[in-house]
């Protein structure tokens, strides 16, 4: 079985529009949460996102949109994109330029891409809103392709030339998890030699306030205290955009190339609740699970995990489930092993969160450093046990691990390892 | 029972329906509401027309204020050149109705379908998906529009003609047949033809130097007008030009620009410029690449109508003795 690295990466986030920016985010603890202007009104009852910076995308028409002048993108590409589409479409650019890809390692037969988000709620409610008023002969051509659920894919693949697989995973909050875990299994299966995997969200208005319908958003009206995950105040989550880009390759191809890369991919698992449509397992059934699963496959002990990067979105029941579930997979290994969740500087990116947390723990693998828990004063005593280091430690790391959880009980995990 | 081709511009006015107000039929024209232009109108002209040109919006405006067509081809180019990529618009400023939307200007069916849409909203007119299939050039456009705004009946697409099809339909043959394909269109005609070297004529046009004559060159030009006739002409309903009544009558200020020889390619192409029973006038040049080779201010034919006869003659005679059969 060819072993699968990580050999580039690209990021439009609340911590960063470029990896460097991220990696000093992450090392001094610094979030992206702002108060969101959209939000600043009586009967919005949460405040505050984690905004992204150097975009504007609050028209519905992309050709009002602006973005960093490094990036040049034709009409044409323009016109059938979400801001989430926007967001990718650059975070692809960074991630070719890092992993080093020209035209033609990218527009092949072996060579595909997954992609995750929630469609652009925004878009679809604009072009719906047409449709009712002014019928189905005043409405853009496009609207569909820049609206529905896989946007980004449609919007990627074509403009990238991508040859290989391609399809988009919906599994809310694990979706783009799910993306990472079966682009690995196209590589092991031989069936590709080289993958991106694309996690995105508009994260405006209508991608963000219907869960406060949930009540499950943060209604802090502090950026700095409003994303706590673990911590015995939290009150919610606090919602993102941005898109993260991750190229993986094998071994073969890491090798044809010279390239050096962030880490391998040792293996994923993945395991369901079947408890409730949008409440996590208490026990963190399925979590545990996941973990499990995945610490099998890739052929790794609890005991050999130096950092995990939770799911932990800053949510009364998810933290506490997810911590139960750390709790019964690594045992007597708890205390050696550091846990965090960059969600309290980023904010929760919904089907962007597992890719882009994932390029987090490349870059703490490649940099050697464990991102601290922001923002943590108080430990919730159901979270108990847990090694939670308060500042980012600057040290080697060999082995992490990724949890990531959706609507439905669906959980994946995923294991990192520094590439040698 | 003649007509008469006017070109579009001479139309005084059109008259107003109340078709804009109630659902249109397939391909029948609309004209724009009788409704007045109101200030909020303009300002949702303003937003629509926010990415065109200051003067698209100008004769948008004067379009939805006097209704007045004149002003629909500077809004159809406008809203065109606004979709077309910023390096590619500078073909756009000559504004050759000969422009290919696909192959000149890069516009995909979507794109066509958001110039569509944003000429629909600014001229208040409806457009159906089967109208579009045949629009090929810019010029094909401004004359869709056009028609769709006058309440005329819509052209014909332009047709590509190779030569077997031109063989079949002309009443000139080989080898005094000086077309090797031609586009034809309800407004215009296009052609081409190589100088081969093996034109009979050119042993003794001169001697030890061939030059292709003037006079054929008029007579490609006029053989251009015939195939205009009878694939391209509008005409009354049951009938067609018959190629039997299609003569030379006259022509008028013809002037050569240029010597073509074997290896060069006429790009021929004639436009109606009055046409009345029996007579069809037409305008028409040849240019060998970027060069100006023949023009001609009038080439006149004469031409007649006969019937059209329904079902093919083979078929009906195969048809007949069966028929008489079943009779007995």
């Amino acid at each position: 079985m060819p072993r699968v690295f990580i050999t580039g990466l690209g990021f439009v986030t609340s911590i960063g529009n470029d990896a460097a920016t991220v990696v000093d985010h992450l090392r001094t603890l610094r979030h992206g949460l702002e108060l969101y202007p959209p939000f600043q009104q009586p009967d919005i009852p949460c405040k505050v996102t984690g905004t992204i910076k150097g975009f504007t995308t609050d028209s519905t028409d992309p050709e009002d949109w602006t973005f960093p002048a490094a990036y040049s993108i034709k009409r044409e590409l323009l016109r059938s994109m979400a801001p989430s589409g926007l967001y990718a479409h650059c975070a692809m650019l960074q991630a070719i330029a890092d992993a080093r890809l020209a035209p033609p390692d990218l527009s092949n037969p072996d060579t595909g891409l997954y992609a995750a988000s929630g469609g652009s709620p925004f878009l679809t409610h604009y072009h719906h809103e047409r449709l009712q008023k002014f019928g189905v002969t005043r409405c853009s051509p496009l609207g569909i392709v820049a609206s529905i659920v896989g946007t980004l894919n449609f919007n990627l693949v074509a403009a990238f030339r991508i040859q290989g697989a391609s399809c988009g995973f919906s599994s809310a909050c694990a979706s783009s998890a799910h993306a990472l875990g079966f682009a690995h299994d196209e590589l092991v299966l031989g069936r590709q030699k080289r993958m991106l995997i694309v996690g995105a969200e508009d994260g405006n208005r209508d991608a963000i306030l219907p869960f406060a319908g949930m009540r499950t958003l943060s209604l802090q009206k502090d950026p700095a205290l409003a994303s706590r995950p673990f911590d015995a105040a939290r009150d919610g989550f606090v919602g993102t955009g941005g898109a993260t880009v991750m190229v993986l390759e094998t071994e073969d191809e890491v090798a044809r190339r010279g390239v050096t890369p962030y880490a391998e991919v040792l293996g994923w698992g993945q395991a369901s609740d079947g408890h409730n449509v949008a409440i996590s397992h208490p026990e963190g059934l399925g979590s545990a699970a996941a973990m499990r699963l995945a610490l099998r496959a890739s052929r790794v002990e609890p005991n050999e995990v130096d950092y995990v990067n939770a799911h932990a979105t800053s949510t009364l029941i998810g933290d506490i489930s997810e911590a139960r579930a750390l709790r019964a997979v690594f045992g007597a290994a708890l205390p050696q092993v550091a846990v965090s969740s960059t969600k309290a500087l980023t904010g929760h990116g919904l089907s962007l969160a597992g890719v882009m947390e994932s390029a987090f723990c490349a870059l703490a693998l490649r940099h050697g450093f464990v991102p601290g828990c922001a923002n943590l004063a108080t430990v919730d005593p159901e979270c108990a046990g847990l090694n939670l280091p308060r500042t980012t430690e600057a040290r080697p790391v060999r082995t992490v691990l990724k949890n990531s959880s959706g609507f439905g009980g669906a959980n994946v995990a995923v294991l990192f390892r520094r590439a040698a | 029972m003649g007509f008469t081709f006017v070109p579009p511009a001479t139309y005084i006015l059109w008259t107003m329906s109340e078709a804009a107000a109630t659902p249109t039929p397939p391909n029948k024209p609309v004209a724009p509401a009788p409704k007045p232009f109101a200030p909020e109108d303009e300002v949702t002209l303003r937003e629509s027309l926010k990415r065109c040109s200051p003067s698209t919006f100008e004769a948008a405006i004067q379009f939805r204020k006097t209704g007045n067509a004149d002003h629909v081809p500077a809004v159809v180019i406008g809203v065109i050149e606004r979709f077309v990529e910023p390096d590619l618009r500078v073909k756009l400023k000559d504004a050759d109705d000969d422009l290919r939307l696909i192959e000149d200007l890069g516009i995909d069916s979507l794109t066509m379908m958001e110039i569509v849409i944003l000429v629909e909203d600014v001229l208040q007119m409806s457009i159906n998906n089967e109208e579009l299939r045949n629009l090929r050039t810019v010029g094909d456009v401004k004359t869709f529009i056009d028609c769709k705004v006058r309440g005329l009946p819509l052209p014909k697409p332009t047709k590509f003609l190779p030569i077997e099809h031109i063989g079949t339909v002309m009443p000139i043959q080989p080898p005094f047949l000086f077309l090797n394909e031609a586009s034809v269109s309800s407004t215009s005609a296009s052609g081409k033809y190589k100088i081969s070297g093996q034109e009979f004529f050119l042993q003794g046009h001169f001697k030890d130097n061939p030059v292709m004559p003037a006079s054929i060159m008029l007579e490609a030009l006029g053989q251009l007008a015939v195939l205009y006739l009878l694939e391209g002409a509008p005409a009354e309903p049951g009938k067609r030009v018959s190629p039997q009544t299609i003569f030379f009558t006259g022509c008028e200020g013809v002037r050569a620009h240029r010597l073509c020889k074997p290896g060069d390619i006429l790009s021929l192409s004639v436009k109606p410029k009055r046409m009345k029973m029996p007579l069809a006038t037409f305008e028409g040049s040849i240019r060998v690449g970027a060069d100006k080779a023949v023009i001609a201010e009038e080439i006149t034919l004469t031409f007649g109508f006969v019937d059209i006869v329904e079902a093919p003659a083979p078929v009906a005679a195969a048809a007949a003795p069966l028929r008489a059969a079943v009779n007995a």
